[in-house]
């Protein structure tokens, strides 16, 4: 005797799982439909009032110069709006770098055991998270930047190494070759180190001899980057006051120099309140275990808490990076030319406004995007595997 | 089994999809056939939408002395705002009717496409660049300006001598395409940067951030004569290196609103030429000269008034002159209390570039 199991399916309209479908099937055309509706009002209105839209723009003659930059006058836009968009790489990749040094040492300085230090971090916190944004700039720009450093006039500049003015910090660096070539030579130092380091704590691993992998990695990577630098003919620019211009070496300009210190300012504050929560996540028990196993103060830090404390801290992380890099928009106010401002310059020399921040929109979601793909990669690579 | 509904869920969404693009892009060119038939005048010129709104919508800014501020009480003066003034006089018969919208430079564009504002007078150049790609359709010039450069007294006396320097204008013009021209020009090193408003500009300019202001002379003018150093700290140097034909832009493709505009402007020209002011146009009513009687839309004894068919009611130009008045008289109240001169802007006869069509049938 068997029995036998009889599904009996019901209707159609009644089905959850047909129902389910045709829900977002529904949605999904709504979505669509609006999305099209817009797009056609878009091209007719476009049409009517005789605007622009299509892309043909970008090979028109830009008509402006960046400050920085070689860029030829007449260049299509569309090499103008690259430009725009290095620079704004420029400064986010600098600044999530500095951004994040100085947020992990404030969040760790809000839980240290020195009141000053605790104080001092908490003020700092509750000073930069709680102004915001742009008025932190103009301050800094006009501020510290433009009244704080000498007038050109009378720069400073220190043992002719340097140079310390409102218009600019010079700084030494190299010329002759291109970045790639100095960048590959850097590279190529690096990889052999790393390489002279391994084969060190193999012949430590084998003999118990000392590895010294500091001292020979070092010399590697020395004699590397000096063959590399005779080999490819650099030579060393030393910054100099030109007319009332500061020329030769590499100039930090002053407008980079403010939005870089008041987007770090801003979002340190920030990161500093995710590292302080994160290490106060790490359950209790780790840090005693670690102090029962007599570890240093640093070590049970550096060692214990804060590499589990960082697993919880990448994905808020992550959207400070991400706020940072739409931020850095900002700088259009105080004259760095970043994507924002270069495509406004383009849009008043006669490039069409829509498609023109159409690019602008596109480039940043490419930005923020690969950020995040690159945020929720850290995240899967560091995750705590659990079993 | 599975499988299979899926596949059947894919098609029905591609099915869906196709339809709404079929349906709308269907819907499009219809709307599109029906208004490309009717893109001529008939359809809703601007004329139509100021007259039902009983005022005109002026796009200015509040921020150039001389062309167009707010004062302490919040009225609003300036060479740009009385010209928003006299098309309002000339088309609805009230100055006052004008409705003076501030925009943000990179915005008046926009403004105009999209129809909020009937009319951009806000110190905008004509280009082709303009003319062509922006939708906007520029008239009878009210400003001949060129773009120069101020400089703090006594550090330069010429723009040869500007080596090496940095020069800063306001952004969102067509002035740093200007400058980094001149300088290729003149082989001249200089760095040009811009700033998104004139205020941000001015403040980095007395921190020493620049060497040079550019801009068109009529601004620097009014820029300096407001200058919290004073306006001696400041000098403006005599080149001039950029044709700067300032006047009011409509909507492309709308000739009717385009004439009308147009011929309020030419109408404080036209007045300034026969001496007619606000204070003596009454004693013109009865003037012995014909073509004045024409002008003001008044008629002798047993005579007609003419409509040229131009929309504007037959006595547009008493009005204007009544409310406002001639092109002399503006630029007095406005732009010569800054210390410019009338120069190209004089009438032509005077040896300048102002200059009348003939109002006539």
């Amino acid at each position: 005797m068997t029995t036998e199991t009889v599904t009996v399916r019901p209707p159609l309209w009644r089905d959850v799982r047909v129902l389910k479908w045709l829900f977002q099937f529904a949605v999904f055309a709504v979505v669509a439909a609006i999305v099209l509706w817009l797009y056609g009002n878009y091209q007719l209105n476009s049409r009517r009032s005789g605007v622009a839209t299509s892309f043909g723009f970008l090979n028109n003659p830009a008509n402006f110069t960046i400050p920085e930059n070689s860029m030829a006058q007449l260049a299509p836009v569309r090499r103008a709006l690259v430009e725009g968009f290095l620079n704004t790489l420029r400064v986010s990749l600098v600044g999530i770098a500095l951004a994040t040094v100085l947020g992990i040492l404030v969040g760790i300085g809000r839980l240290s055991s020195n009141w000053l230090v605790r104080r001092l971090s908490a003020v700092y916190v509750e000073g930069f998270r709680n102004i915001p944004l742009a008025i932190l700039l103009i301050f800094v720009y006009f501020g510290v930047v433009l009244q704080g450093m000498p007038a050109i006039g009378e720069a400073w500049t220190p043992a002719g190494l340097f140079v310390f003015s409102n218009r600019g910090i010079g700084v030494p660096w190299f010329q002759g070759g291109t970045g790639l070539q100095l960048a590959a030579t850097v590279l190529a130092a690096v990889l052999a180190w790393w390489l002279v380091s391994r084969w060190r704590k193999r012949v430590f691993d084998r003999t118990g001899n000392p590895s010294r992998a500091g001292l020979y990695g070092s010399i590697v990577f020395l004699a590397i980057v000096v063959a590399g630098w005779f080999a490819l003919g650099f030579s060393v620019s030393l910054p100099e006051v030109v007319g009332r211009q500061v020329r030769g070496g590499i100039r930090v300009d002053p407008a980079y120099m403010a939005l870089l210190i008041a987007l770090v300012l801003y979002t340190a504050s920030h990161i500093a309140e995710i590292t302080r929560g994160s290490i106060q996540a790490v359950p209790r028990g780790q840090e005693e275990a670690a102090t029962a196993v007599a570890l240093s103060p640093f070590q049970r830090l550096w060692n214990v808490v804060l590499p589990q404390a960082m697993r919880i801290a990448i994905p808020p992380l992550g959207n400070q990076y991400l706020n940072l890099i739409k931020n850095s928009s900002l700088g259009a106010g105080i004259s760095y030319f970043e994507l924002t401002m270069v495509t406004r310059i383009a849009v008043a020399n006669g490039s069409p406004a829509i498609p023109a921040f159409t690019v602008a929109l596109g480039v940043y979601l490419v930005i923020s995007l690969v950020t995040s793909a690159a945020v929720n990669l850290a995240n899967r690579r560091f995750r705590l595997v659990e079993r | 089994m599975k499988s299979s509904r899926k596949l059947a869920a894919l098609l029905a969404v591609l099915a869906l999809v196709a339809a709404a693009c079929t349906s709308d892009s269907d819907g499009t060119t219809t709307t599109a056939g029906g208004d490309g038939g009717s893109d001529g005048p008939a359809t809703g010129s601007v004329y139509d939408t100021v007259m039902s709104n009983d005022e005109v919508r002026c796009g200015t800014r509040d921020d150039l002395p001389g062309f167009a501020v707010v004062n302490p009480d919040g009225s609003r003066t300036g060479f740009d705002v009385e010209f928003c003034k006299v098309v309002a006089a000339a088309v609805l018969g009230d100055a006052e009717k004008a409705n003076l919208v501030d925009l943000a430079t990179p915005d008046r564009f926009t403004a105009l496409q999209s129809g909020q504002i009937d009319v951009l007078i806000r110190n905008t150049t004509w280009t082709a660049g303009r003319d062509g790609q922006e939708g906007a359709t520029f008239l009878t010039t009210t400003f001949y300006d060129g773009q120069g450069m101020m400089v703090n007294a006594g550090e330069f006396s010429s723009i040869e001598d500007m080596d090496g320097v940095v020069v800063c204008s306001a952004g969102g013009t067509t002035t740093e395409g200007n400058a980094a021209s001149e300088a290729s020009r003149l082989g001249l090193d200089w760095e040009v940067r811009s700033f998104e408003d004139v205020d941000t500009l001015q403040q980095a300019f007395q921190e020493g951030a620049c060497d040079g202001w550019t801009s068109d002379v009529s601004q620097l003018t009014g820029l300096r004569s407001a200058y919290p150093d004073g306006p001696d700290a400041l000098t403006i140097l005599p080149e001039v290196f950029s044709k700067e034909p300032l006047g009011p832009a409509v909507r492309d493709g709308d000739s009717k609103w385009a004439q009308v505009v147009d011929w309020a402007i030419i109408a404080t020209i036209q007045a300034e030429e026969w001496g007619i002011t606000s204070q003596n146009v009454d004693d013109f009513l009865d003037s012995d000269n014909p073509s004045i009687l024409v002008f003001l839309g008044q008629a002798p004894p047993e005579g007609a008034v003419l409509d040229p068919g131009l929309g504007l009611p037959t006595d547009f130009a008493y009005q204007v002159i009544k409310q406002v008045g001639n092109y002399g008289e503006i630029f007095e109240r406005n732009l010569a209390p800054l210390g410019l001169e009338r120069g190209v802007n004089a009438l032509w006869q005077d040896g300048g570039l102002q200059y009348a069509p003939p109002y006539r049938g």
